[in-house]
């Protein structure tokens, strides 16, 4: 890590672009003979369509999927919003009902909330304590007019995974539509989408050190569920997305997918093992707690609270030498606490006193205990100019 | 989840890097008084102490939970303090605080905060002294 750069522990946010993506799209932008548009039926227009086809092939094989099932979007938020209002648009008349959690990603909790302002009814599941969502709570929340089921497989806040192949089965034997959200899970952990019972499945490439700007959305081939395009003119993608495709992006998810297949293998173990370290270390800024449960969940992310701590004093503090996410959701304007840390049952203030720290590809031992040593001077420091009481306070 | 928006002045980063005077006063002769005020609500805990010697703060202290602003306003205060009448007119109002500091306007409650300890402190000061 070169001086002045901050530790890097925001993976879950995005993963920094891989070298070899980076010059495989620049090799792309740069070939006269991939200028093409991948809809053209001339040979450039073909050479380009084949790149496209290759990649589709390394983006459905990181799923276990068949390259026919993969539409790509610009984006895991808009293969959100295309399965859930897509699906949901398009299923048959009366069929108004959705079921989700609270703890999704804003990307489906605002699909719902639009299908809410659309006349459908939408069922919010509470997360248990360890941040999970029942599956019995889901089979519970069914109804005759149930039109979909959308879940998140990994958080992407607490890295809490949900059994997604235990809510496919119950929505497979009603024959409903599943919509899984694997924005953070694809390519961390093994997916075989054909055995989760999805019908819909969202990821994108900047997750998994991919270019920003790409992403899929999977669609079951037998039986093949109902759905709605967002967008209209070309008839790109099946008529599901239409829009040119982005030669190079696709090039560069083919082979961020393809390189983290390739590391299935191995890098989950070694990155569980370095979040490990890393909470190993934090255990000299005691006290300090983990939000959600650490098993059954993303080896690569650790959720923190440390009682007593100001949240946006913490990331000050840390500004210029660690970049994480806080428990807060964003501008000190609102310092509004993390929704998905509430659901937990977190007080707004504990919520703010977390910090989410995510690992990756590129994350090292070295750099694991220079955070957590960078950490606890922090929250030392800032405990130490606190009043009385103020650790028992905020917990 | 993000990373904070707010900037911060160059002051409130000096002073929060430092944190002047915070933690517990020093041991010495004069009298010792508190002012606390503790608004969770509204993003601050805000604690003063001082020693009181001849109608002067000889010595102040503080300890505060809060955002950068807060902490670095509560130092500020400390820091001016020393050697300051206790029943001067000049005090540090939360907008005078806010101005320099260069806080955002959402940050003057928590800046209330401060003043309303230090008020608290010093009225306990004149208290005793005209007791």
């Amino acid at each position: 890590m070169p001086d002045g750069v901050p530790i890097y522990l925001d993976y879950a946010a995005t993963a920094p672009l891989d070298p070899r993506v980076a010059d495989l799209m620049s090799e792309c932008l740069r070939d006269p003979a991939l200028q093409g548009n991948p809809a053209s039926t001339h040979a450039p227009g073909r050479t380009a369509a084949v790149r496209v086809e290759s990649a589709r092939g390394q983006v459905a094989r990181l799923i276990g999927a068949q390259p026919e099932t993969i539409v790509f979007t610009s984006g895991a938020t808009e293969s959100v919003n295309l399965a859930i209002l897509g699906a949901a648009r398009a299923a048959a008349d009366g069929m108004r009902h959705v079921v989700t959690a609270r703890t999704e990603h804003r990307a489906a909790l605002d699909a719902c909330r639009q299908l809410e302002r659309e006349g459908f009814t939408v069922d919010w599941l509470k997360p248990g304590a360890d941040g999970s969502v029942d599956p019995g709570r889901v089979a519970a929340a069914l109804r005759p007019d149930t039109a979909l089921v959308s879940l998140m497989h990994a958080n992407n806040e607490t890295g809490v995974i949900n059994d997604i192949a235990a809510v496919g089965r119950i929505c497979r034997e009603r024959g409903l539509t599943f919509h899984v959200d694997a924005a953070q899970s694809a390519g961390k952990l093994p997916i075989d989408v054909e055995g989760t019972g999805a019908a819909l499945l969202s990821f994108c490439a900047h997750k998994l050190g991919g270019p920003k700007g790409i992403g899929a959305l999977y669609l079951r081939h037998r039986p093949r569920p109902a759905l709605q395009p967002l967008q209209f003119g070309g008839g790109h993608e099946r008529g599901l997305r239409a829009g040119t495709l982005a030669t190079h992006q696709i090039v560069g998810f083919g082979l961020a997918c393809e390189l983290a297949r390739l590391g299935l293998a191995t890098e989950p173990a070694r990155i569980r093992a370095l979040r490990e370290r890393l909470w190993t270390g934090l255990q000299a800024a005691a006290p300090v707690a983990q939000n959600g449960a650490a098993e059954p969940g993303l080896p690569g992310i650790l959720n923190v609270r440390f009682p007593g701590v100001e949240g946006e004093s913490l990331l000050f503090a840390l500004e210029g030498s660690l970049a994480a996410s806080s428990g807060s959701a964003c501008s000190s304007a609102t310092a509004e606490p993390s929704y998905v840390l509430r659901a937990l049952g977190l007080s707004d203030l504990a919520a703010q006193a977390s910090l989410r720290l995510s690992l990756g590809r590129d994350t090292t031992e070295e750099e694991v205990d220079r955070a957590a040593r960078l950490l606890v001077v922090c929250v030392r420091r800032l405990r130490a100019a606190l009043p009385a009481g103020a650790i028992e306070a905020i917990a | 989840m993000s990373e904070p928006r707010a900037t911060y002045s160059p002051l409130v980063r000096e002073l929060f890097e430092r944190l002047p005077h915070a933690g517990d006063l020093a041991p010495g002769p004069g009298t010792v008084v508190h002012g606390e005020v503790i608004a969770l609500d509204r993003g601050a805990w805000v604690r003063y102490e001082a020693r009181i010697e001849d109608g002067r703060v000889a010595d102040c202290a503080f300890r505060a939970w809060g955002c950068p602003h807060t902490l670095a306003a509560a130092a500020l205060v400390a820091s001016r303090m020393h050697g300051r009448r206790i029943d001067a007119d000049a005090v540090f109002d939360a907008r005078r605080l806010a101005t320099e500091l260069d806080a955002p306007p959402e940050k003057l409650g928590r800046l209330l905060v401060v003043e309303d300890a230090l008020s608290g402190m010093l009225a306990r000061a004149l208290a005793l002294q005209s007791t």
